[in-house]
């Protein structure tokens, strides 16, 4: 097992590594820097005072230094400071990244809350009046797009109950009520979403799990239906279903992006999309890492709980 | 003997063209999701292709004397700020939304079928140099990797495009690299090897014949989710620009700021994505059905 975490470990640093070239490739071609966007902002900055900018930011060294400057202050944990507002990264994650992690979580486990239920309700009563509700929401979710069910549900929500979010982002600690009515919406919205395939998985899984021989036998000797759903198949059939919610962490973090647009809430979504607007490179790149880093550390926990779900998996 | 039937099997497949034609007809026929769907995709090529026949407006025409007007027999949908139809704009909308799914799907497609062919057939370090490739791309989350490409080369509807196509590639390598790896232990393979045959003749004529069904499906799904990348990098200002008519921009250039004077705005164009979408989802599932019963539960 520890051999196994390991080397999947091993197999991550190239990934990573890779894609870190993919993201400074992209951001050294951009169009126009920072610095052409803070002229922008400021008015007109001498052709001295430029020149004396980009040295400061290192921009004027060769790709391959600022690279590996970069990719050492990463590691480091020490990623610089927005160009465009000069304020230390980690300042602007530490205030971004809660807000992201409770909306993700919030959103997941809404997900769960609407998928499970559904999948094994549609499973059980196949070919049902539930089973075609059941699955006209799962298809529906796969095709609203999240950017107008959120405008739907600001704009009905204010018109039928006269009621919007709290504007401003208030945190978990100071008030829990206000931060709630800020995340519920914009959790609803993104979890809708996520539930329509772990919907469709978990009824599939379960009806083939519920034609099983342990199935039948449990049925035999007389216990509960739901008894034998709830703890004999729906075990069995959720490993299937952690795969399809591992596999949706990386749709899960890019409807973050326009969820918080639409929210106006300022997490690592919003942060990424202003920073790419504004060339401001070493934001940019510190939170498309730190988004690859999350997806691959989260997709080696996935490939994990599968042995806590089914004893009989071993790695090797 | 369990060997033998199951090359039987293989061999049974339909996989010329007609025998395609007939599997999917017969599962239309038998779903009516699928004809439904593939219903829904026939009108949308139509009104694309037919656009300017069957908009009754010029979809940038402006007229304030008729901003924001509500549903009538004139502008079925309504009409936006600026006093253009709202009903013109989306029957173009069409156009952009399908030309930008099949553009993207298309280059994603063809580009992840070269690399993949590359992988499953050479095997060895070019597999392992392109897969880690293709995994450090799909480390990045889609919409963020299209974000920051549309960014690199400025937002037009061309470069949404391309970076549609871009997040596309890593997907289907890999899937069509599974069927390659799977379809190269079959005996025909073999044996076109000890004939004598080149390589490039054995992955037209061998392997590329029976990896088309797989790519299908899988592109038929893309379809949708490149239409609703579009609208999403529109949407957050990155896709297609004003004035050009596209759902996305509709929706967050007039739908947002007016949602609650004139609702008809963000309705309709959100509609038609999501119609479009589902079509392109429904129609996917039932190529699958179809074509592919082994894909089902990828």
């Amino acid at each position: 097992m520890y051999k196994y975490v390991f080397r999947r470990l091993m197999l991550a640093v190239p990934v990573l590594l890779m894609s870190s070239l993919i993201v400074f490739g992209l951001m050294r071609v951009m169009p126009g820097d920072a610095l052409t966007a803070l002229m922008a902002e400021s008015g007109n900055v001498g052709e001295k005072e430029l020149k004396k900018l980009r040295m400061d930011l290192g921009l004027d060294k060769p790709y391959p230094e600022q690279y590996a400057l970069w990719v050492w202050q990463m590691v480091s944990l020490n990623p610089g400071d927005s160009i465009f507002t000069n304020e230390p990264i980690p300042v602007a994650l530490k205030k971004a990244v809660p807000v992201t992690l409770e909306l993700a979580t919030l959103a997941i486990i809404l997900g769960l809350v609407i998928a499970i239920p559904i999948g094994v309700l549609s499973a059980t009563r196949q070919d049902t009046a539930p089973d075609y509700v059941g699955r006209v929401v799962a298809v529906s979710g796969l095709s609203l797009p999240d950017f107008w069910l959120g405008t739907l549900v600001i704009t009905f929500a204010a018109i039928w109950f006269h009621w919007i979010p709290p504007i401003g982002y208030t945190s978990l600690w100071d008030s829990p009520w206000r931060n709630l009515q800020q995340f519920l919406l914009p959790a609803a919205v993104l979890g809708f979403r996520l539930s329509a395939a772990t919907m469709r998985m978990t009824r599939s899984t379960v009806l083939e799990v519920l034609r099983e021989d342990y199935v039948r036998t449990a049925w035999a000797k007389g216990l509960a239906g739901r008894f034998v759903v709830y703890k004999h198949a729906l075990k069995n059939a959720l490993i299937p279903v952690v795969t399809i919610v591992g596999g949706q962490l990386g749709t899960l973090l890019a409807g973050t992006v326009v969820v918080e647009t639409i929210f106006a809430l300022p997490g690592m979504g919003r942060l990424t999309v202003e920073a790419i607007l504004y060339r401001d490179y070493p934001v940019v790149q510190t939170n498309v890492m730190l988004v690859a880093a999350t997806l691959v550390t989260l997709n080696l926990m996935v490939d994990l709980t599968y042995a806590w779900l089914d004893p009989r998996i071993r790695y090797r | 003997m369990a060997t033998v039937t199951a090359r039987h099997a293989d061999f049974a497949e339909p996989v010329g063209a007609w025998g395609r034609a007939h599997a999917l007809w017969t599962t239309i026929r038998r779903k009516p999701l699928g004809a439904v769907s593939a219903a829904v995709i026939v009108t949308l090529v139509l009104t694309a292709v037919f656009a300017d026949v069957l908009a009754p407006y010029d979809p940038v025409e402006t007229r304030p004397e008729i901003r924001l007007q509500a549903l009538s027999w004139a502008h079925p949908f309504g009409t936006d700020d600026i006093g253009r139809d709202v009903f013109s704009r989306i029957i173009y909308g069409a156009r952009i939304s399908l030309w930008v799914g099949l553009l993207a799907v298309g280059i994603g497609t063809v580009a992840g079928m070269i690399i993949g062919l590359l992988c499953g057939y050479c095997e060895g370090r070019v597999d392992l140099v392109l897969q880690r490739v293709m995994d450090a791309i799909q480390a990045i989350p889609g919409l963020v990797l299209a974000l920051a490409i549309v960014s690199v080369l400025k937002p037009s509807t061309t470069n949404a495009m391309l970076a549609i196509a871009i997040v596309i590639i890593p997907g289907n390598s890999r899937i069509v690299r599974g069927a390659v790896l799977s379809t190269k232990q079959n005996r025909y393979v073999e044996a076109a090897h000890a004939i004598g045959c080149r390589h490039p003749r054995i992955i037209l004529t061998h392997i590329l014949p029976n990896v088309t069904a797989p790519i299908l499906v899988i592109a038929s799904i893309w379809l949708g989710n490149a239409i609703l990348i579009e609208a999403t990098l529109s949407f957050l200002g990155l896709g297609t620009q004003p004035p050009t008519p596209s759902w996305g921009l509709m929706l967050s250039s007039t739908g947002r700021a007016f949602m609650e004077q004139a609702p008809w705005l963000a309705i309709f164009p959100g509609l038609a994505i999501s119609l479009a979408v589902l079509g392109f989802n429904l129609f996917g599932d039932t190529l699958r059905d179809a074509w592919d019963p082994k894909l089902r539960r990828s």
